[in-house]
């Protein structure tokens, strides 16, 4: 039987409660079961101290994560939107990451930040982004972006158990996605990328709700012979060197995509990282498929002209391996 | 009041110090002074127990050792040496010192307040009787997240204390020019907050009200706003040359200084001069010899520079 | 103002004559002395040749692909007199350099002045030995402006065709030839008979050149960095590829291609440069050097242990120590004990000055398969390295070589190489002795054996080492002690870590 991202999210942050009393969740309607109904349920289970609702104050709720943090508990923050994550930036960025360096290492801060991005139909600018490119500029913290539900379940488990600040980043168009639930699930490490589809003449790499794309994408590419291989990097930060170094020395071709804005996007870091670390293993020039620069419009066609797509992707890796259409 | 007056003294001995070391140019960065402002320190700290959690700001060297931080540790971060209480990495603006409950100095103005309120639903989550501590300047309430705090520490009913060290200026402009609201304690009262304003400037008020603030805190009556009028001799920071003051200005603060204030208290309950003085001297001299060894300690190596980003070992020395 | 010719030099020990792929500066160019001017195949390698006079370049007088010949001009270089006032003073024979050079090489090569090379080949007879040539070939030291041939000093910007005796008088394909040819100096060269040849024409025609001919302009040649390294390693010269890619980019595809097609199925296939190197040096090695093997098992027992521990308190980052890297400092211990082992042989046995040439230190060569072929890059001083500094020199050293990356200088020197097949090897084999080293050890796979200690049966992890050695420079006595000796370190506990 198969369950959607959302319950199995939940199911993941009901065990978290159970297994370890210092995890408690807090957030705007956290009790009432949180804007996407991820938490519902939880507060009348685990009592509502352990899952607590808070006005609308971003900045002060994401300070008293970070403090509560410093102090014993685990918290595990929901911020609604990560385009509000703007408002919990200045603790984010000026304290949690940065408390156990400036403590000279006395302190550390292990609280989990769980947001969602991307774009969905209309939800327009404000509510669409995908800013996950600020915080792996940011030492001290830790960047998620899962890209299925057993990925979300097991990520999320690891996240909680780190010693430092994650920002855990689910997408709107995961929470429908369903999949079925086996007996035991293992724990991936954090900062550990995955091959979600092995291959020989390419290397996509993608993250978040990029990785079902571009998986669709590998398979119309595969009907007309070329063998796309695809990499779920799961952790935006640390970055996994090593998982990417070993496809490219296999394919010597990448394309990178998401769907965030591509300039100063996460597929800049990764071009320019293998462009210094990987030169000898190209034969073509990194590519990148993201974003082009607008703000993600309201307009249902004009927000799918923009956001890229399985065929964005295909068509660039045709012009990549030097078959055009 | 002779464990005041000694703590009074060492803070004020302190300053001096760092004042005397940054003229010479050997403090990094533009450390910020607490002197004449040393009374809401001692008299608020004497309440707190180890296990009480202290926050502070940019100008928090006198709540750190009125916390009961080693002097020597301090001073030392504040010049930057490895023996510092971080280790040379946080400097006068980040002082922590996690064993004495120090959680820590902020550099960004009103960033303390939450972080405060956390290590206060931290202590009611666990069920411990710990309260926190959080000080902070007049110029603070201008943020939002100030009013986002004491919101959710009244809502919640959470174990702090919120001390406003009121000295009438913010950086370099006076409160009138930057808030209709005078007083800070009248920002209390909507979120249904007790609160007090008192002379900060007598150890011996501060210390009364503190008291009785913490232990109604201590019984669970949910946040207490603590206003506490003082003034602040030196600038805004070491080599603010306080041309937004008067020459009858500073001498009436002289008047009010919390140290000279003590000393005439306790010669009117009939302690001796020369125990005064006695206290004073010491005072004075620990913290002299406290700095010398801290001077002449070890800067940190700079092949040591990444570490302590993370507490995971599995992310030692990434680069991103 | 002075004309200078550059000359083609001596590239490593055994050129014989090499193949001109491109020029890297253009007529009309300024080139600086030390600056890349063009680039050679040779048998062993794809070499950068600098100039060695600061100028312009106002002709070329080789075209690309164009067999060379040591001593043939390639260019002209036009210097202005002070410069190259130095250089002209020491140097200048009385005769004319044509002649001396006709007399020498009997075969009057390059000295015509569009008279590109050709003829004769004009080998240096006198080529300095010592220099330990590998046998194994290389298609990787792109930038060896030679000179370093002269292994005495390998000034890496001679294009000094002063390597070679031969062309000393001119040497200095430099200033030295200058006055010679220099138009202002012509009255003097008049008189040599050769001298028609030897000076040409200021305006360079291009009739003399029968090939001389200005060339085009060279383009860059767009390639993928995959698909250059994986030409590099096949000895491939890129020109000859057609790239399929955007704008005629040369890509992986098309390398492979031209690698396959290079060698068809079926039917005579021409040899590669590495090929014909590999061929060259063991034809030498097998007909010029009397060569026997004396043979030993070593017990790896203590090695592993050994390993296990080092490995596990390894810094961060640092590579793992391997049995080869114990191999190598147990050899270079052997050696320093027996330094009667660690020299060369020189010359031939009838001749008066032949000698038997000790090393400084341990110089060691280790056999790296590449593609389509093999390296012996050497490890130099190998006993001044504890394991894992030696770990790290040789994982570079490796690395490189697969990259075709190594200096000229990691190709010569060694007098023993190490030849270890590996776990998918043979139980045992013998190795053919790379000239002009005189002993090679050949490593076969490690197995479990049982074997008798003080009558007891056990199981111990061992293997075949076969040591193939010079017989002029050692017989056997001398090979089973010093077999016998590496055995013991190899079994014994004393490591420098």
């Amino acid at each position: 039987m198969t369950q959607t991202f959302i319950e199995i999210l939940r199911r993941a942050l009901d065990e978290e409660l159970a297994r370890d009393k210092a995890v408690h969740l807090l957030g705007e309607d956290v009790a009432a079961g949180g804007a996407f109904g991820v938490t519902r349920g939880l507060a009348q289970k685990h009592g509502e101290t352990r899952v607590r609702n808070t006005p609308i104050s971003e900045a002060a709720i994401t300070g008293m994560a970070t403090g509560a943090a410093l102090c014993g508990l685990r918290p595990v923050l929901e911020i609604m939107f990560i385009d509000f994550a703007t408002l919990s930036l200045d603790c984010l960025v000026n304290q949690s990451a940065k408390y156990r360096y400036m403590s000279g290492g006395q302190l550390s801060v292990p609280m989990v930040v769980r947001t969602q991005a991307g774009a969905a139909g209309g939800a327009a600018a404000q509510h669409s982004q995908s800013l996950e490119a600020w915080f792996i500029h940011v030492p001290g913290l830790i960047v998620v972006a899962p890209s299925s539900p057993l990925e979300a379940y097991g990520l999320l488990k690891s996240a909680i158990r780190m010693e430092d600040p994650v920002l855990f980043i689910e997408h709107k168009r995961l929470y429908t996605m369903r999949q079925e639930m086996p007996a035991t699930v293992e724990l991936p490490p954090i900062g550990r990328a995955r091959v979600a589809r092995a291959g020989d003449d390419l290397t996509l790499i993608a993250y978040s709700a990029m990785v079902p794309t571009a998986l669709e994408a590998a398979e119309e590419l595969a009907r007309s012979g070329v063998s796309v291989e695809v990499l779920d990097l799961r952790t935006l930060l640390p970055l996994d060197m090593e998982t990417i170094a070993a496809s490219v020395s296999k394919t010597h071709r990448v394309l990178i995509a998401h769907e965030a804005v591509q300039n100063g996007g996460v597929g800049a870091e990764i071009a320019a990282r293998i462009g210094s670390e990987l030169f000898d293993e190209l034969d073509a020039p990194v590519t990148r498929v993201g974003c082009p620069f607008v703000p993600i419009p309201f307009a249902p066609e004009l927000e799918h002209a923009l956001l890229p797509g399985r065929e964005n992707i295909v068509r660039a890796a045709r012009e990549l391996l030097g078959t055009q259409g | 009041m002779t464990g005041l007056l000694g703590a009074l003294c060492r803070i004020r001995q302190f300053e001096l110090q760092v004042q005397r070391l940054a003229a010479a140019g050997e403090v990094p960065g533009f450390p910020h002074l607490s002197t004449g402002q040393e009374a809401v320190a001692v008299g608020v700290c004497a309440h707190l127990e180890p296990d009480d959690k202290l926050f502070t700001g940019h100008r928090g060297h006198g709540h750190v050792l009125a916390k009961g931080s080693d002097i020597e540790a301090t001073f030392a971060e504040i010049i930057g040496r490895d023996t510092g209480l971080c280790r040379g990495r946080g400097g006068s603006m980040h002082l922590v010192d996690a064993e004495r409950g120090v959680l820590g100095a902020t550099g960004v103005v009103a960033g303390n307040l939450p972080l405060a309120a956390g290590a206060a639903w931290a202590a009611q989550a666990l069920g411990s009787s710990n309260v926190s501590v959080v000080f902070f300047g007049d110029g603070a309430t201008g943020a939002g997240v100030f009013h986002e705090t004491l919101n959710l520490a009244a809502l919640w009913k959470l174990p702090i204390l919120f001390v406003c060290e009121n000295n009438g200026v913010a950086e370099f402009t006076t409160r009138e020019e930057h808030s209709n609201v005078s007083k800070v304690s009248a920002f209390a009262a909507p979120y249904a907050m007790p609160t007090k304003t008192i002379d900060g400037n007598d150890v011996l008020v501060v210390h009364a009200a503190a008291g009785d603030a913490i232990a109604a805190i201590r019984r669970g009556e949910g946040p207490y706003l603590l206003e506490c009028m003082t003034y602040r001799m030196a600038g805004h920071f070491v080599g603010d040359a306080q041309q937004y003051r008067s020459k009858e200005e500073i001498a009436a603060m002289r008047e009010k200084d919390p140290i000279e204030r003590l000393k005439r208290n306790m010669l009117a309950q009939g302690v001796a001069q020369s125990e005064i003085d006695a206290t004073v001297e010491r005072a004075k001299q620990d913290v002299l010899e406290a700095v010398e060894r801290a001077r002449a300690a070890g800067r940190p190596a700079p092949s040591t520079v990444g570490e302590y980003v993370y507490k995971s070992a599995s992310l030692d020395g990434i680069s991103g | 103002m002075a004309r200078v010719a550059l000359e083609i030099p001596k590239v490593g020990l055994v050129m014989e004559q090499a193949r001109l792929v491109r020029w890297l500066k253009n007529v009309g160019d300024t080139v600086t002395q030390g600056e890349p001017i063009l680039e050679l195949e040779t048998e062993k390698s794809l070499v950068e040749i600098e100039s060695t006079e600061t100028g312009r370049l106002v002709e070329q007088l080789l075209a690309v692909d164009a067999e060379v010949h040591i001593g043939d001009q390639a260019a002209w270089l036009e210097t202005d007199a002070a410069s190259s006032a130095g250089v002209r003073a020491g140097s200048l024979p009385a005769a004319s350099p044509s002649a001396a050079r006709g007399a020498e090489s009997g075969a009057g090569n390059a000295s015509a002045p569009g008279g590109a090379a050709k003829s004769g080949g004009a080998t240096a007879s006198t080529a300095p030995s010592a220099s330990a040539g590998n046998a194994a070939p290389t298609s990787a030291p792109r930038s060896a402006s030679v000179g370093g041939a002269a292994p005495a000093s390998a000034p890496r910007s001679a294009s000094v065709g002063g390597a070679a005796p031969a062309s000393a008088p001119r040497s200095a394909s430099v200033g030295g030839a200058a006055p010679a040819i220099a138009p202002r100096a012509a009255p003097n060269e008049a008189a040599a008979s050769t001298s028609a040849r030897s000076i040409p024409p200021p305006s360079g025609t291009g009739s003399a050149n029968a090939r001389g001919a200005t060339n085009a302009p060279p383009t860059r040649i767009m390639c993928s960095p995959v698909a250059r390294r994986l030409a590099a390693q096949n000895g491939l010269d890129l020109r000859t590829v057609k790239g399929t890619g955007p704008r005629g980019r040369i890509q992986l595809a098309d390398v492979r291609h031209a690698i396959e097609a290079k060698a068809p199925a079926s039917g005579p296939q021409p040899l590669s440069s590495m090929r014909r190197a590999v061929a060259r040096s063991m034809t030498i090695s097998a007909t010029t050097i009397p060569q026997f093997i004396v043979s030993q098992s070593v017990d790896w027992t203590a090695v592993q242990a050994k390993r296990t521990e080092l490995n596990a308190h390894l810094q961060h980052g640092a590579p793992k120590i391997t049995v080869n890297d114990f191999l190598l400092q147990a050899i270079a211990r052997a050696l320093l004990t027996y330094p009667a082992l660690n020299s060369t042989f020189r010359g031939n046995p009838d001749s008066p000055d032949a000698a038997i040439v000790p090393a400084q230190g341990a110089h060691i060569g280790l056999v790296v398969a590449v593609e389509n072929g093999l390296l012996v890059p050497i490890l130099h001083d190998v006993q001044q390295l504890g394991l894992a500094d030696l770990a790290r020199r040789r994982a570079d050293t490796v690395d490189r070589a697969l990259k075709s990356r190594l200096k000229q200088a990691e190709l010569e020197g060694g007098t023993f190489s190490l030849s270890n097949l590996g776990a998918r090897g043979p139980d045992r084999f013998t190795a053919i002795v790379n000239p002009p080293q005189s002993a090679i050890l050949a490593v076969g796979r490690q197995r479990d054996c049982v074997v008798a200690i003080n009558g007891g049966i056990h199981v111990r992890p061992m293997s075949e080492l076969s040591l193939t050695v010079d017989h002029r420079v050692a017989d056997g006595r001398l090979a089973s002690e010093f077999l016998r000796y590496l055995v013991e370190i190899l079994e014994g506990n004393e490591w420098r870590a």
